[in-house]
């Protein structure tokens, strides 16, 4: 009897591969993906950041030799109005984005009907597209002979307007750019919000403004929440948008820290600029997380 | 020029500029990060060699067979048309001609690996920077009698003192380009980015040491300085300035041609070429001086032929070459020996062959060393001012 039951055990645990193994099996490739291309790059980086500089060799990074005064460099308050000015293109542009995204995500979410995925796929078109040829673009509509000042000319409304090199182009870049990083999360969380909650709350007597702040935006907030992400991530370390778009006076951190590895010659200062960058938005991440409530993600 | 079509096609040559044009900026962002990782891995494995700065005396090539193959890698449209085929007849060797349109793309490539190019053409900041690298090999010079040819003051070019690592292939100037009709006053020098008429409608370059010598040159110090006051007087010119300009920028040829900005430090090639879309753009060099820049014939490390490589050099500098490639490209020909037999409206303009008293105002850019840093630091500072 048990010369028959023994083989037949053994075969079928054999056959089924453990849980915990199947699904670390699954993981392996974003494993490595992650190791290789986020978790290496970042502590290369770090430990740029304490290294020494050099003019033919950019880096020469010891245990030995820790500089830490590239952290001292970087904390310049000379840096200061570039970086607040960073927060404030990425602050104004996630306030557009909010602005100008929430009614069309919620217009194609509620009314889109049958058109509602060729609206989405409107959206996405752009991203066919690269982002530097679509800022070179915005290059030829802004200048001073360009689209904008010229249909501004026939409406008679002057056509000497000074747009390129602002900081109105830039926020503008900025805010073009990552518009579909707003709609379409939002767009993910207003269709499947419950419209009977909207119903229920004209019912019991709430007006259209009161609905939307206590009813719609409440439920709305996951997507909202990550939008705003999505948005002011990018757009506070951005350094493409300003160089093309902006002049001498719209210089944003990124492009602080691009100098550093170019004509500042400076990778460890580079590369401590971008740690505290890292370490100042995951904190701002995390307070803002706190306060509108993670359990809304 | 009695023949048109061949001025255009001379002009043709520097849309895509010497230094950086739209179209590198786009590809140079493109691959900004893929580089910036094999330039990061390229140098981190470097750093383990001890063989930085380089051999400081020539390399002898053994008189090994060469296959009659030379690879060339020049900018695009910055040669004459019989240049090549010439060469091919006169010594039987085979030309591979490739191009590329930037001195950091050309950069990029030899810094990730063995190209088998045997000649590139660097402009001299960019030499100094791929010999520091270690990227460049010296050149033999018995095997390049014709370096006699070359006008002294290319001999002993403070970038590449004694043609150590590179032959002169054309050279022009880094001065002022200008709308003549906008601006109004006369532009003469340096300080014409003080004029009204510019005011906000200005640039310089986002080269640290080609801005920061146009502060010097204003400031009547010497463009090469290595002293700290003296950087630190060009940097307090330069953030006033700042105040004063547009945009802080290599890429200022569309805008210039378009009348975005009137008034621009510029290399006098790329001037050249938007004058032939836009004839009321002139170009100046400063009366108080500017650099010179040079593009270089040099031998990458590694190179497969160098024999053939050397050849070529010697015989680009035969007087007749010289001339004919100058007479097709319309730059100034490092060449003295070609004088005679290149054309006389090309001789005759005081912008590509400068007066004796405006040549020595016009220094090359000097390599400085580990000074370089010193002026890295404060072009930070106007940069962030």
């Amino acid at each position: 009897m048990t010369d028959v039951e023994t083989p037949v055990a053994p075969s079928e645990k054999r056959r089924r591969v453990p849980d915990w193994l199947a699904g670390n099996v699954l993981l392996l490739p974003t494993s490595v993906w992650f190791l290789f291309l986020l978790i290496i790059p970042t502590l290369l980086v770090v430990a740029y950041s304490l290294g020494e500089r050099g003019l033919i060799v950019p880096v020469k990074f010891s245990w030995g030799n820790l500089v830490w005064s590239n952290y001292h460099t970087a904390l310049n308050p000379s840096f200061l109005p570039i970086f607040l000015r960073s927060v404030r293109y990425a602050f104004i542009s996630t306030l557009a984005c909010v602005l100008l995204g929430f009614p069309l995500a919620y217009w194609i979410a509620r009314f889109g009907g049958r058109l509602r995925n060729v609206y989405l796929v409107l959206v996405i078109i752009p991203f066919l597209t690269s982002y530097l040829i679509r800022m070179y673009a915005w290059q030829f509509i802004l200048d001073g002979h360009g689209l904008l000042n010229s249909t501004l000319g026939t409406l008679g409304l002057g056509s000497h307007h000074i747009f390129l090199n602002t900081d109105f182009a830039v926020i503008l870049g900025l805010t073009y750019g990552f518009l579909p990083f707003m709609i379409l999360p939002l767009y993910a969380s207003i269709e499947r919000m419950d419209k009977a909650l909207v119903e229920a709350s004209y019912d019991l007597g709430h007006g259209k403004v009161s609905t939307l702040f206590r009813v719609i935006i409440p439920t709305i907030a996951p997507g909202l929440i990550a939008g705003v992400l999505l948005v002011f991530i990018p757009a506070v370390g951005d350094f493409v948008t300003p160089e093309l778009l902006g002049g001498v006076k719209t210089q944003m951190f990124g492009n602080t820290v691009y100098d550093q590895f170019n004509s500042g010659n400076n990778w460890p200062l580079g590369s401590a600029m971008s740690v505290l960058m890292m370490v100042f938005i995951l904190f701002g991440v995390f307070i803002y997380l706190r306060r509108v409530g993670e359990d809304a993600l | 020029m009695s023949d048109p079509d061949r001025v255009n096609l001379a002009f043709i040559w520097d849309t895509d500029s010497p230094h950086f044009s739209r179209r590198t900026f786009m590809r140079t962002m493109a691959f900004a990060s893929a580089a910036g990782f094999a330039a990061a891995c390229g140098s981190s494995s470097k750093s383990g060699s001890p063989s930085s700065g380089g051999p400081t005396t020539a390399a002898t090539f053994p008189n090994k067979p060469e296959a009659k193959v030379l690879n060339f890698y020049n900018w695009t449209d910055y040669i004459a048309d019989d240049t090549i085929p010439n060469f091919q007849k006169e010594t039987g060797i085979k030309v591979t001609y490739d191009n590329y349109s930037s001195n950091d793309e050309l950069f990029a490539k030899l810094s990730a690996g063995s190209t088998g190019y045997d000649i590139i053409v660097p402009t001299d900041a960019t030499l100094v920077k791929m010999k520091h690298a270690n990227l460049v090999e010296p050149l033999d010079l018995s095997l390049i009698p014709n370096v006699v040819n070359l006008d002294p003051r290319f001999r002993t070019a403070a970038y590449d003192p004694g043609n150590q690592y590179a032959i002169p292939w054309q050279w022009g100037t880094t001065g002022i380009g200008y709308d003549k009709t906008k601006v109004d006053g006369s532009v003469t020098d340096w300080d014409a980015f003080q004029l009204p008429a510019v005011n906000g409608k200005s640039s310089y370059l986002d080269e640290a040491r080609d801005a920061f010598a146009m502060a010097l040159f204003a400031l009547k110090k010497d463009p090469n300085t290595t002293n700290t006051s003296d950087l630190d007087d060009a940097k307090n010119y330069l953030i006033d300035l700042k105040k004063k300009i547009k945009q802080i920028t290599s890429d200022y040829q569309d805008p210039l041609k378009g009348g975005e900005l009137l008034l621009c430090q510029a290399y006098s090639g790329d001037v050249f070429t938007i004058q032939a879309d836009n004839a009321n753009i002139e170009y100046v060099i400063p009366t108080s001086g500017a650099f010179s820049w040079v593009d270089n014939m040099a031998l990458p490390k590694g190179a497969p032929h160098p024999r053939n490589a050397m050849a070529f050099m010697n015989y680009i500098l035969e007087p007749k070459v010289g001339a004919d490639l100058t007479n097709f490209v319309n730059y100034g020909s490092p060449n003295k020996a070609a004088d005679p037999y290149i054309n006389k409206d090309i001789l005759n303009n005081p912008l590509i062959y400068p007066p004796a008293d405006v040549l020595a105002k016009l220094p090359f850019q000097k390599d400085i060393g580990d000074a370089e840093l010193a002026y890295s630091d404060r072009w930070t500072q106007i940069k962030s001012a």
